[in-house]
Formats: C-alpha cells, structure tokens, sequence
C-alpha cells in the first residue's frame, strides 16, 4: 500500500462503552477499516471529557464503570476517508467525526506481513 | 564518521549535582551527545576536586557526598563541535568547556554509514508565532530501537533536538501497516499497543528532524498538520529553580 504526500485524517469521538451490534463501537470501527483496506486506524482512549450530551465521562479506576472518552484516528487517500465515512454516518449514533488535512512524510513497513 | 587526522578533542567539567530541566545535567548532556551523532563520549567521575566557586568536593568523609566533579570527554570534527558548542553552552552553565587539537591515529568502529546533520541553530524557535505544524508519529508499543522501546528513544532524541514539546499516547487498539491488530486485551496487559507521539514546533524545525527520523523508524507513520499556536507558555521562573542543585 502507498501512501504519501497529501491526505485526510478521520477522527472519531464517542463513549468507550458506545456498542455496534452488540460489540465494542471502536472495535467494530477498527475492523470495517480492515474491510475497506484503509492504511491504518488507531484508538485512544481519553481520561476524562464530556461530549455533546454533556455528560461527563471518566474512568474510576475502583469502580469497573468506564465509558472513558474514545477518539478513533484513522489516515488515509480522500476517496477511501470518504468510503468509510458514508458507512460511519450509520454506525456512530452519538459522537463526533471530524476530518482535517494532513501531509505523510513517511508511511513504511516491513513487507510482506499481511496476516488476518 | 570519525577519520584518522586532525580533530578536536572536548572536555566538559560539571558537578556531579547539577541539573538541566530536572535531570542530572551530565546524562542530558551524554543524551544530547548521543541523539546528536557524535561519534562518541566519556563521563568519568572523579574522586575528588574544587571548581570555581573554591569549594573542595571530596567523598574523603566518611559520608555519602553526591557532589563529585564530573568529566564529559568527546572527540569529533571541528565543524561538527562549532554546530554543537552553543547548545552545550547553554546546558554546561556554571561548568567549565576545553577544547584542544588532536590528531586521530586510528579511528574506532567501522560504520561507514554517514550520520545526519541537523543544523538547528539557524532555526527560530517556537515563540508566539501564529503558524506551526502538528507533526504525529505512530509506531508500536514493541518497537525496538538499540535495544530501548523506540517511543523512549524517539522522545529522548527529539528533546536533544530541541523539539518545543512531545506528548506520547498509549492507544488501546490499533492496526497499521502491515495489517497487524495490536490490541489491550482484558486480562493482561498487551505490550504492542499503538504508540502515538505528536509535537508541535515550527515547520524548519520538524522537517530538520526527518532525516534523525529516517534512521530510526523502520516501520511506522509520519504526518504533518498544520496548527495555529494560540498560547505557549513556559514558566521561565520555575525552569531556573530546576536548574539549582537541590538542597
């Protein structure tokens, strides 16, 4: 896979605990991205924030209670960011999806590794 | 690379107590060395001494003295030590800097890789300029550089390099080139999660560190971004208090 010079970068807010079919949102997120053959997605989680619900979302760290703030980044050609963004309107019901320019300076792997 | 002929040879005395932004100023300065190419550095502690300020450092008492002298020792190419010295200037402080001429007999190693100069000191730093770049690099949790985690390597080698600031992230899961799940599983703790690190700096900053970068990364992604600073602060007070050896 190529990848270089100008493209967009994906990022996509919501809760650690947001579900897509009954698993995690980011993961099913991160795994639609495999399908589409996007260069690379990566999450994050936050330690605290609040969204557009304006709850305030935190991990404690004694009780098992997360749905800590998740962000989703994903780098990619605009054509395959825009694939996945008509497929991401219907799966992230609340949250928040933001796209910005990006430049790649470098974009390297050691070949051959594509296992499932 | 070091070749056989003239040379300068570098001697920097510090106290074995002194700091630069928290950190022992003799291993900041053996890091800046390091992530700097230079081709290599000795610190040897001495037994017992008196600098400037007249006071004898000894650990002739019996008691446990932490205030020893301290000697840094390098030999490189004149060129090379002038784009250094004024860095090392400003980190050496209340420290003394030699430099004499030497004549290498034989060099030591046989990489003939050339290194990457970074040439910075032309460079403005970021101050409270409007326009800066975003620079991200993603690498793995397991990635390996010399033996230390590259993230740490990558951090410590832009800090030598005068990067304005780096914050690292620890993502949960992730893939990336090579189509690899790196993923935080529930019951332990996974070691190859993704590894975000972003910095900000102006633009000929960051693209003088591309060709450190190059060296380095051998998997993994860089991007550039465009950012506004809006506000860049540094507690210019409290970086001299750093600076003081604790009491």
């Amino acid at each position: 896979m190529k990848l270089e010079g100008k493209a967009k970068m994906l990022r996509i807010h919501f809760g650690e605990d947001d579900k897509w079919h009954g698993k995690p949102l980011y993961r099913a997120i991160v795994e639609k991205c495999r399908e589409l053959d996007i260069a690379g997605a990566t999450v994050l989680r936050g330690i605290e924030g609040y969204g557009a619900s304006t709850l305030i979302r935190r991990t404690h760290l004694l009780s098992f209670s997360h749905d800590a703030p998740v962000m989703v980044s994903v780098i990619d050609s605009e054509d395959k960011i825009q694939k996945l963004l008509s497929i991401l309107d219907e799966m992230v019901g609340e949250g928040l999806i933001a796209v910005s320019e990006v430049e790649v300076i470098k974009y390297v792997h050691q070949g051959g590794v594509r296992s499932e | 690379m070091l070749t056989t002929g003239p040379a300068k040879k570098v001697t920097i005395y510090v106290s074995q107590d002194h700091l630069y932004h928290g950190e022992s100023l003799y291993a900041a300065i053996l890091d800046f060395l390091f992530y700097r190419k230079i081709a290599g550095a000795t610190v040897t502690r001495g037994v017992a001494g008196f600098g400037a300020d007249h006071h004898m450092h000894t650990d002739r008492r019996a008691m446990f003295t932490e205030n020893l002298p301290m000697k840094i020792e390098f030999v490189e190419a004149a060129d090379k030590i002038k784009e250094i010295l004024p860095k090392l200037h400003e980190m050496v402080g209340s420290g003394l800097i030699e430099i004499q001429d030497t004549t290498i007999v034989k060099s030591a190693g046989s990489d003939p890789k050339t290194t990457a100069l970074i040439a910075n000191e032309s460079v403005p730093s970021l101050k409270r300029q409007s326009k800066a770049k975003l620079m991200r690099i993603y690498v793995g949790e397991n990635d390996k550089w010399h033996g230390k985690p590259l993230h740490t390597a990558l951090l410590e080698s832009m800090r030598a390099n005068d990067i304005a600031g780096v914050t690292v992230y620890r993502g949960i899961l992730g893939y990336g080139a090579n189509r690899r799940i790196h993923a935080e599983t529930a019951l332990h703790l996974s070691h190859d999660v993704p590894i975000l690190l972003s910095a900000i700096d102006t633009e000929e900053k960051l693209r003088a560190y591309i060709p450190v970068l190059d060296d380095m990364l051998q998997q993994g992604l860089v991007v550039f971004s465009d950012v506004d600073i809006i506000k860049y602060t540094h507690d210019f007070e409290g970086a001299e208090r750093r600076k003081e050896p604790r009491s």
